[in-house]
Formats: C-alpha cells, sequence, structure tokens
C-alpha cells in the first residue's frame, strides 16, 4: 500500500489549477495504492487507435478521458463491446466530436464482465475526517442509495462489517450462477481508499463507480478523484 | 494547582492529568461552594442551594453572595476569599461577566472543579460571549475542571450532588453514567430513569463543554468502577479525532448507549462527487458511531429502555424468547417484533408444551410459544408454573411475560373495591422473580396499559405500583412488547457484536 508516485499526481494537477483528475489518472493514483482497475491504455492519436485495442484486446471499451468530462454517457463519450479495428476507430471519431476539442484523450479500455456494480468512495467529514463509502453500485448508487460510510483508518473488521450493513449487501453472495465475491479483495481496497484520504490532503472526494465483480474479483471499471487545495495539517 | 499537563490552549492531552481522586473531589464533594444565592427573589443559585438540602447532600454547603447574611439556615460569605479553610468544589450561577473571577478564586482555594450554570457565553456567538468563554478556558488550564458553562452541573446520588432544579432525584445509587450536552436532557432523563427504574452512578450536562467534555468524560466512566453503562446525549463534538478513539475504547469494555441531536441532513455544504453528497452529517455520524462499537437509539425513550437492559438483564446476547400473556394478537405482535430484531421465538417443544398446557383453561388458551393464558385473572402461582416450564425450553434465553393489568377493573366494579386492592402485584411481583431465581433465565415484564384517560387514573397509579413491585425485585418492566423487544435487540448487537457473531 505505498502509494509511491500518487502523490506526484496529485500535487501536478493541482499545480496547474485542477479541480479533478481525469479517469486514466485517478486509476494510476489507485493502481498505486494496490486498488485493482482496469487495463487501459491513452491514445491521444487517431493512428494508434489499433495497436492499443490489440494491446488490451477485444471486446473493449473506449471513452472520451478528460479532466472536464464528469458525465461521460449523458454526453454519448462511452462506447462498448467493440469488437475490431474497425470498431474501434469508428468509436475514436464519435468521440472526439462529442469533446469539443477539450484537451486530454481518448482511452482504450479492456471490457469487464460482470452483472454486479459497486460503489466505492471516500469524503471528508468537518468533524470526522476522511470517510470511506461502500454500497450498491452503477444506476442504483442513486436510485436506491443503499451505501453505508466508515471514518479512516479503517481497520479490516471496519471494512468486512460494511459488506453486512447495506441492504442489497445479498448481491456479495453466490446466486444465480454467479459466485461469491471476493470479501477479503473488497475490504482491502476500502482500506487502502481510506489511507488515499489520510495520506493525500489535495484528494478532496472520490467516486469508484462501478467496481465491477468480475466473478469474484472487484475492479475499479470508472474513477474520479475531486481535488482541493491542501488543507493545513490539524 | 499547577497548569501540568495542559498546553496552551488550554486542550487536555491523551494521558488524564487528574487522578480519579480530583474527579471523587467533584462528584464527591466534602466542602461546596454556592455562588449566587440571593435571599431577595428567586436566584438559580439559591434554587440550586435548596435543592442540594432537600437532597440531603452529603458535604458541607457553602453559599456566596456580597450582601453576606443567611441564605436556608446558613451563613452566606460576602466573597469565596471569605470562606474559612480549602473547598473541594463549585456551583457557579453569578452574571457571566462576573464568572471568571469567582472561578479564579475558587481555583486559588484549591478547589477540583466547578460547574458554571450561567448562561451569556460562546452560545450566544457573540464576541463578548466567547472572550468570556475563553477567559474561563485559561483559567481552567490553570489548574481547575469546569463544567459548562451553559449547564445543569452534576447529578450525583451518593453525595446528593443535583441538577437545578430537581430536588428529588434518588438517592439510591446504579450502574449508569450519562453525559449530556443539553441541561433540559439531563433533567428529563435523570426524571424518566427515576420512574423506569435507571439508577445512575454519576451524570455530568456540561453545556458548552469549555473544558471537561465528552472525550474526557468517556475516559474517565470506562474506568469508573461504579459505572456499568454510559448514556450519552450529543449534538456536536469537540474533537472527532478525540471523541472516536474515546467511544471505540469505552466501547469495548461497557455498553455506550448514544442519542445523537441532530441527524437531519446537513445542507449547504458543496461537493462535487456523489460519494460526498450521500454522505451527510447524519449518515457519517451513524456509520462513525456504529463503527465504534455504541449503541444508537433515536429517542430518550429509548435510550432509557436500553439503559434500563442493559442495568438489569444478564450481559448477553438473547437467542430466543418465550412470550406469555393473554390474547391472540398479542402474541402475535410480539412476534412479528422478535423477528424484525433477529430475535427467535422458537414453538415449545411437545414435553414442555403438554405441561404448559395442562395449566391452561380448556379453550381459548394456547401452549405453542407464544402462550396465551386467555385469562387476565390467572393467579400468580400458576404463572410461576408456567414459566418455570417454559424455560426448560432450550431455544429459550429470556421470558417475557405480558401482564394486563386494566382488566382488573372490572373485578373492582364487581366487587365494589378499589382496584389497588383486587391485584395482586406484590404476589406478581414474588412470582416472577422466584421463576427468574429457579430458572436462571430472565424475565422482562410488559405493562401495556390501554386505559390512561381521566376516567382512569386509579388504573394508572395501579401500574405506577405495580412497577415499583417488579422492579424492587430486579425485574426490568417496559411498555410494550415492542419497546422490550428493542431493547433486547440493542443488546443483542453490542453483545453479539462483541463476540464476533452478526
Amino acid at each position: 500500500m505505498s502509494g509511491d508516485g500518487a502523490a506526484e499526481i496529485v500535487e501536478k494537477a493541482l499545480r496547474q489549477g485542477r479541480r479533478s483528475l481525469s479517469e486514466h489518472e485517478s486509476k494510476q493514483v489507485l493502481a498505486r495504492y494496490g486498488i485493482p482497475v482496469t487495463r487501459e491504455r491513452l491514445v491521444e492519436r487517431r493512428e494508434d487507435v489499433p495497436k492499443a485495442a490489440g494491446e488490451i484486446g477485444y471486446p473493449l471499451v473506449m471513452k472520451g478521458c478528460s479532466e472536464g468530462i464528469a458525465h461521460k454517457t449523458e454526453r454519448g463519450l462511452i462506447h462498448v463491446d467493440l469488437r475490431n479495428a474497425g470498431e474501434a476507430v469508428e468509436a475514436w471519431d464519435a468521440i472526439l466530436a462529442g469533446m469539443n476539442d477539450e484537451p486530454g484523450g481518448v482511452l482504450v479500455q479492456e471490457m469487464v464482465r460482470g452483472r454486479r456494480e459497486l460503489v466505492m468512495g471516500m469524503t471528508r467529514d468537518p468533524q470526522f475526517g476522511p470517510c470511506v463509502m461502500f454500497g450498491l453500485g452503477g444506476i442504483f448508487t442513486e436510485i436506491l442509495n443503499d451505501v453505508c460510510f466508515r471514518r479512516a483508518p479503517l481497520e479490516r473488521e471496519d471494512a468486512l462489517s460494511m459488506m453486512g450493513e447495506i441492504r442489497g449487501r445479498g448481491i456479495l453472495d453466490a446466486a444465480r450462477g454467479m459466485e461469491a465475491a471476493d470479501r477479503d479483495r473488497l475490504a482491502d481496497m476500502l482500506v487502502r481508499v481510506g489511507r488515499i484520504g489520510l495520506d493525500l490532503d489535495g484528494v478532496a472526494e472520490i467516486d469508484l463507480n462501478p467496481v465491477i465483480l468480475a466473478g469474484k474479483n472487484p475492479v475499479v471499471v470508472d474513477a474520479l478523484v475531486i481535488l482541493d487545495a491542501p488543507r493545513r495539517k490539524l | 494547582m499547577t497548569n501540568k499537563g495542559k498546553d496552551t490552549a488550554g486542550r487536555v492531552p491523551a494521558a488524564d492529568p487528574f487522578g480519579t481522586a480530583d474527579f471523587e473531589r467533584i462528584f464527591h464533594p466534602r466542602r461546596l461552594v454556592v455562588a449566587g444565592v440571593s435571599s431577595e427573589g428567586f436566584s438559580y443559585g439559591g434554587a440550586l442551594l435548596l435543592s442540594l438540602q432537600d437532597m440531603g447532600f452529603e458535604g458541607e454547603i457553602l453559599p456566596v453572595n456580597p450582601r453576606g447574611g443567611t441564605f436556608s439556615g446558613l451563613p452566606v460569605y460576602p466573597s469565596v476569599e471569605e470562606i474559612p479553610g480549602p473547598v473541594d468544589f463549585a456551583v457557579i450561577a453569578v452574571a457571566a461577566k462576573a464568572v471568571p473571577a469567582v472561578l479564579e478564586a475558587c481555583r486559588l482555594k484549591g478547589a477540583a472543579g466547578a460547574e458554571i450554570m450561567s448562561s451569556g457565553f460562546s452560545e450566544t456567538g457573540t464576541p463578548e460571549g466567547k472572550a468570556l468563554e475563553n477567559e474561563i478556558r485559561e483559567i481552567a488550564a490553570r489548574g481547575i475542571r469546569v463544567i459548562g458553562p451553559n449547564c445543569f452541573g452534576i447529578y450525583c446520588p451518593r453525595s446528593g450532588l443535583t441538577y437545578l432544579p430537581n430536588p428529588d432525584l434518588p438517592r439510591e445509587s446504579g450502574p449508569v453514567a450519562f453525559l449530556s450536552q443539553s441541561g433540559g436532557m439531563a433533567s428529563d432523563f435523570a426524571n424518566t430513569g427515576k420512574w423506569m427504574g435507571l439508577r445512575f452512578s454519576k451524570t455530568v450536562s456540561y453545556g458548552n463543554g469549555s473544558d471537561l467534555r465528552e472525550a474526557e468524560l468517556l475516559r474517565y466512566f470506562r474506568e469508573d468502577g461504579e459505572t456499568g453503562v454510559i448514556a450519552l446525549y450529543i449534538e456536536g463534538v469537540g474533537d472527532g479525532d478525540a471523541f472516536f478513539r474515546e467511544l471505540r475504547a469505552t466501547a469495548r469494555k461497557k455498553p455506550v448507549v448514544v442519542l445523537k441531536g441532530g441527524l437531519s441532513k446537513a445542507g449547504g455544504r458543496s461537493v462535487a462527487s456523489h460519494t460526498a453528497s450521500m454522505g451527510g452529517s447524519g449518515r457519517i455520524w451513524r456509520s462513525v458511531l456504529r463503527q465504534a462499537g455504541a449503541v444508537q437509539v433515536e429517542d430518550m425513550t429509548e435510550m432509557a429502555e436500553a439503559c434500563l437492559a442493559f442495568s438489569l438483564l444478564p450481559k448477553r446476547a438473547v437467542r430466543g424468547i418465550s412470550v406469555t400473556g393473554g390474547g391472540g394478537a398479542l402474541g402475535i405482535a410480539a412476534c412479528d417484533a422478535a423477528e424484525s430484531m433477529g430475535i427467535a421465538v422458537p414453538p415449545l417443544g411437545n414435553g414442555v408444551k403438554k405441561e404448559v398446557l395442562a395449566l391452561l383453561p380448556r379453550s381459548g388458551a394456547s401452549a405453542a410459544n407464544p402462550i396465551d393464558v386467555a385469562n387476565p385473572y390467572t393467579p400468580p402461582e400458576t404463572l410461576k408454573r408456567i414459566l418455570g416450564i417454559a424455560a426448560r425450553e432450550e431455544g429459550v434465553d429470556l421470558q417475557i411475560m405480558v401482564f394486563l393489568l386494566h382488566h382488573f377493573k372490572h373485578i373492582a366494579l364487581t366487587e365494589e373495591k378499589p382496584i389497588a386492592e383486587v391485584v395482586p402485584c406484590a404476589a406478581f411481583a414474588d412470582s416472577m422473580a422466584d421463576v427468574v431465581r429457579e430458572t436462571g433465565k430472565p424475565v422482562c415484564i410488559v405493562l401495556p396499559n390501554t386505559k390512561r384517560g381521566i376516567e382512569d387514573l386509579d388504573i394508572v397509579a395501579l401500574h405506577a405500583r405495580a412497577r415499583q413491585a417488579f422492579l424492587e425485585r430486579g425485574l426490568p418492566v417496559f411498555d410494550e412488547i415492542r419497546s422490550a423487544l428493542r431493547a433486547v435487540g440493542h443488546m443483542n448487537r453490542y453483545y453479539g457484536g462483541k463476540e464476533g457473531n452478526p
């Protein structure tokens, strides 16, 4: 859980006066804390698309990736289930048209298969400092509002107890041909998200949504890190 | 007294610079200053002094007022300085602007602490109020522990210290400690506890909490041998990190029942992520309390009922219960409530069931679990035998006995006697106490009263007497089955959680 290099990513963005990290940068921060994220390449030139796509492997997902883009779905900047180089290049063209010359690039990303979507996150409470969230993800996060929180640092037991606290906890069990989620791995991820909150003052909030269960293994598929000017240590 | 162990801001570091002896002098003062008694008209200091006398306060009371004279038979000293000899504790009820000088005088007299009832400090939000409170904090840092300002102070049954205006709280001590940011809540809880059967070790209303407040008091009560369960009413905390640490450490040692005021949605905070928008302060509070292992309640009644269960029931989780009473609907309500709390109501095995059935009327009764005795006038001896048999059921860890005492009104009218004379309260209570003693399994009493109107005051009084009879025998009493099960549910979460169960 070293987090080596994560602070540099945050500090660089802060120096540029930015309010958030791009999806790709957010995932780099997570990866440096040992949190499993999608395999992906950030592509900045059209001619690099087929090579990156080949490296990731089909089918794949392509997303517009820029600091300013938060609502990618609504803006048509996500293309999924692309099965060959032709489809990938077509997706590039469509995404670029939708991005209106915003700086950034296009993420070529493995398509994680799984029907169960979770959410993790971090927010800062004025009284209790960094708090980690866990709950049902995807479109259900806001509809069902089925999440719970723990104050950082999380002990392993804290993280495991979150999985028993949400109403939709049954989603983590084996059911309908799906394996039981790897709770140890999930707990480990939650502990690490809390660690980021404690380590990096420049990170104000984190959204990891969805975290998809690929079989039993959780993978962060989309990530958003909101920045804040570093607060004074108390 | 020095400012040993405190930093310049007056904060107390993690290690307690005051030993238990100083808290002893605060909760059980031998010489107590009451500053701000007035012989002309009402004064808070005067009212508190009279309450202390009514309570039979054990120590010597030293009233102070610049005009001197006497008050309620006691000589009034014109100033704290003029009191001969040392003092242990002080109640300060003078005007806000006069508080710092009086507090400093008490400190110089060697008082271990003072409770400041006066208001007019940071709670006003004015610069003057905040400056006065800072002055208090500075004096405290020099070596006197301060409770308040803007508080009702301490109620401690053993010494007879009491809140304003409570001249009639019990002097009998018990296992419950209470910490309250609100004075009104402190007084209400003590009075509710009085009839509900709670007995207190020490209680503190700390108001603005300029010096002593939740985190440090939790640490004190964690180690206090007299305290077995801690109740806490908070609206906000001084230091979230210290509070969390002390709460978690304390909850590992004894139950801490927390009522958090102000959990409604916090508005106005500007946030950018879904996580932050979903983590309003109420939600985070609940999560943090849960994480710390606290028992969370939604209102004062639930807090009192939880404390009652923690005070009187064995310190372990309850897997299953038996329910005995009259009427099928009550039994069904009990099952519904039990299920929602994760408590089993196991059917009685054939042997046990047969023995119980032999004691019941032939029609209308049921010896499954719940046991429907189908007769509100079932004699105490029969009830004792029924519960004695039902306790043999392996899955039953606790028994609930529902008494429908209002039905005795019918007998009272028929026999033309007062209802109190036709209800065998003492015999009912004895029979239930016998069950507990003989079976080793606890019994919770439920006394629902459907007759509470002005024309049924005799029944209201009867219920109060019955409650007292059960409480005197150490049996917890609840108004409704649901309240009893909710309290048991809190115990299950606490003791079950400690054993690593869900």
